[in-house]
């Protein structure tokens, strides 16, 4: 087994692997929005209340890993 | 600490749309003169004789495209992340001695490393190598000005009040590390100074990989520094700027995630497209092709999302100029992104490469899509920063238009040029000989030139407007409360 | 889980970093030892050659002319025998370029003369009615950097054992050495011998006068170059 079919290997699985990643990344975005679980589009405010008085729309706070 | 409320600190962002208009009229100048050189070859000692070393085409030309890519471009770049990263992480630069003076010492490192590079470039000092043209000496200082930029980046990341990063941080993120990583490989040389024990040159080098490897990792670099220079970054002025200058939250933000991941993992695949039919390997090159051809996906995912952004809000374009930048910026964005996968194609390829159809391709993106976007984004900027209202609309309206019309007449001009040119070089007479010499396929493209150079002398026409533009803005525009600073930007008449 | 990368600032930058280089590993590195290999036939530049190939980039030569004959009749019958890889193994950097506003240089030395190129680069329209190349009349009193050029061949020698002094197989069976002198000094004499081969085919007095007098004009150094691409 050289090199060439080491590579060969490698990139079809690591390929597969993030074409799998990925399709269950759109299902899971999707199915959590439809859910309820969590809100995915209330971050694209981020931009639009920037003014460094508007509260953030999720603050920085120390006991981050309690809640998730 | 005083009383005042804070503020965010735009001192270094303003520095760098300082250096985004000077360099991108350099830029783009020298770009107008090989232009007209082209079409009208005496114009190469139009300094005369005597300095026709440092004015005619050869020589010129890298200064051309490194002053757009590195000067007007990436000033443009740091401009807006010296914007954008502070507002959407919620933290004012202000807030860290630190980090204020890494920013003003990459600003200040970046001037002299211009300075360095347009000397250089004049004298003929380069590696050859596209957009990598710098020597080792040159080279180190760019990973030294890249470093601090990045330590600044991630700085102000970690001060954030936002837990969220913004869609536009990652593509700053991502432009980061890929022009880090793609400029550190394809930079690697070695000095013949210090190697051969102090003979020749103190500054000349050579490469650490030869005739075929050195292509394919130019290329992955070059494609790449498109990508991570001319795309990613632009595409993070263009998520942050065109919803806020509408007031319109982005159409998808699920859709901005996926089309980032896709873009991320395709794009690097791609740049085997500038090595069709060479001596590369077959399957590099086949792979260029197809990648090339998927890589429309993502582009087109973050181009639509934008496009949809305006839904319900059209009228908004035709109101307001600074949008109408931006949507023909993400329409030549989406125009570029599928010629690029058809040139890509093994058998457009052939026809296309070596011709001017690929000088129109990298215009009608670095001109319609890059600098449209990068001008939207100052001129939003600028009542931000300046406190003052657009100087005015109608010239804002008026370079509108001298620009477009600019870019329509450069690209058409150049796909005409560039497939005339692939036809006549291909072409057999009946008995089964060359039907044109060389010479005759350059004669032909005379009109097609000149068509270009006036073009590309239109859109430096707009871009003096711009500076101009700007400037009064800068000294003696109205006054603007922060509450006009809302969404859509004051303009005056 | 998924949602997770856009609060970790370096668990993102680390992903993004993982999915990019991701391409290079695949793409560049299983090729390298491969493509390096010179077919036979190839042989290193001359001090002389090498001298020229500066000046070929210092004057961004490459911005207009490619060295790349791809595999189609209508390249091989316009410049000759398409590009094998193995031919550019001496090659650093590559000079392949990526843009045809003259014609490809690839095996420019198998059809032009000293004398063509003399003429071309002092007025290109001279030669060919129509050129819209500037005229290089700088490189006819510019002095070429010997001294670089040697120290880029005791530097390739060293760090890539390129075969300097060693016998090299042509295509003939014949067998031919590259010599290269241990001593600067001794690069600009042989440098300078070379020269004067060149310069037997000149006519402009002012070049064939300085190479005489010991120094060599860029012109010199370039046609050595170009003569050399076959």
């Amino acid at each position: 087994m050289d090199i060439a079919t080491l590579q060969a290997y490698g990139y079809f699985f690591f390929t597969g692997f993030l074409v799998v990643v990925l399709y269950s990344y759109i299902y899971h975005l999707y199915s959590s929005q439809k859910k309820g679980i969590r809100d995915y589009e209330k971050y694209s405010n981020i931009a639009l209340h920037d003014d460094i008085t508007d509260p953030p729309i999720e603050e920085i706070s120390k006991n981050d890993e309690i809640k998730r | 600490m005083d009383n005042r409320p804070l503020e965010y600190d735009y001192t270094i962002a303003k520095w760098f749309m300082l250096t985004t208009v000077v360099l991108g009229i350099v830029g783009m100048l020298v770009g107008v003169i090989l232009a007209w050189q082209m079409a009208f070859p005496a114009v190469n000692t139009f300094a005369g004789e005597g300095l026709a070393e440092y004015t005619n085409f050869s020589r010129l030309r890298p200064l051309h495209t490194d002053a757009v890519i590195f000067g007007f471009t990436l000033s443009g770049i740091f401009a807006t992340w010296y914007y954008i990263g502070q507002r959407v992480l919620k933290v004012s630069m202000a807030e860290s001695r630190f980090l204020m003076f890494l920013g003003k010492l990459h600003f200040w490192l970046y001037l002299l490393l211009v300075a360095a590079v347009v000397v250089s470039l004049l004298l003929g000092i380069t590696t050859s190598k596209e957009y990598a043209e710098f020597e080792w000496p040159i080279d180190i200082a760019v990973v030294v000005v890249w470093v601090i930029w990045g330590m600044g980046l991630f700085g102000l990341i970690g001060i954030r009040r936002e837990k969220s990063l913004y869609i536009s941080i990652w593509y700053y993120i991502a432009t980061f590390l890929g022009i880090a990583m793609l400029y550190l490989f394809n930079n690697m040389a070695i000095p013949t100074y210090f190697v051969s024990g102090g003979i020749g040159a103190w500054y000349h080098s050579v490469s650490m990989y030869s005739g075929t490897n050195d292509a394919l990792v130019q290329w992955w670099y070059g494609h790449n520094a498109v990508a991570f220079g001319f795309t990613v970054p632009i595409v993070a002025m263009i998520y942050y700027f065109l919803p806020k200058e509408s007031g319109q939250a982005v159409y998808s933000y699920k859709l901005s995630l996926l089309a980032f991941w896709g873009l991320m993992f395709v794009y690097l695949w791609a740049g085997g497209h500038h090595l069709l039919f060479s001596t590369v390997p077959d399957w590099m090159q086949t792979m260029g092709s197809v990648f090339s051809v998927v890589l429309i996906l993502p582009s087109w995912g973050s181009a639509i999302n934008m496009l949809l952004t305006m839904k319900g809000e059209w009228q908004q374009v035709a109101a307001s100029p600074l949008i109408k930048f931006m949507i023909l910026a993400s329409t030549f964005y989406m125009f570029s992104t599928l010629e690029g996968p058809i040139q890509a194609i093994k058998s457009v390829n052939a026809l296309a490469h070596f011709t001017d159809w690929i000088v129109g391709h990298v215009h009608d993106g670095a001109l319609g899509w890059v600098a449209f976007m990068i001008m939207a984004a100052l001129f939003h900027m600028a009542p931000r920063v300046f406190k003052r209202e657009i100087y005015s609309k109608s010239l804002m309206n008026t370079q509108f238009w001298v620009q477009t019309l600019g870019v329509v007449l450069y690209f058409t001009s150049m796909w005409i040029a560039g497939i005339t040119q692939g036809m006549m070089w291909r072409a057999h007479d009946e008995f089964g000989n060359l039907a044109y010499s060389f010479i005759d396929t350059v004669s032909v493209l005379q009109p097609y030139f000149t068509i270009r150079a006036v073009g590309g002398t239109l859109y430096l026409v707009g871009m003096f407007l711009f500076a101009y533009n700007m400037y009064k803005t800068m000294t003696s525009s109205r006054r603007v409360e922060e509450n006009e600073l809302q969404n859509a930007s004051p303009m005056g008449a | 889980m998924f949602h997770w990368l856009e609060k970790n600032p370096f668990f993102f930058a680390v992903a993004v970093f993982v999915v990019i280089a991701f391409a290079g590993l695949i793409e560049i590195l299983p090729n390298f030892a491969q493509a390096s290999r010179p077919v036979i036939g190839t042989k290193p530049y001359t001090t002389l050659e090498l001298a020229g190939r500066h000046v070929y980039i210092k004057n961004s030569c490459n911005a207009c002319h490619s060295q790349l004959i791809r595999p189609f009749k209508s390249e091989t019958d316009r410049y000759g025998k398409y590009s094998l890889s193995g031919e550019y193994a001496y090659d650093r950097p590559f000079l392949w370029g990526s843009k045809r506003t003259g014609p490809d240089l690839m095996r420019v030395g198998n059809y032009r003369t000293t004398d063509w190129h003399e003429n071309h680069m002092k007025n290109p329209v001279a030669v060919v009615p129509g050129s819209i190349m500037p005229a290089y009349r700088w490189m006819f009193k510019n002095t070429a950097d010997i001294d670089t050029a040697f120290a880029e061949q005791l530097t390739i020698m060293k760090a890539f054992a390129v075969p300097y002094n060693t016998e090299i197989p042509m295509a003939d069976g014949s067998k031919v050495t590259v010599a290269l002198a241990d001593t600067v000094e001794g690069a600009r004499a042989s440098a300078l011998e070379e020269a004067k081969v060149i310069t037997a085919d000149m006519k402009d007095q002012a070049v064939k006068d300085a190479v005489a007098a010991g120094t060599i004009p860029e012109i010199v150094a370039i046609i050595a170059y170009m003569n050399s691409l076959k």
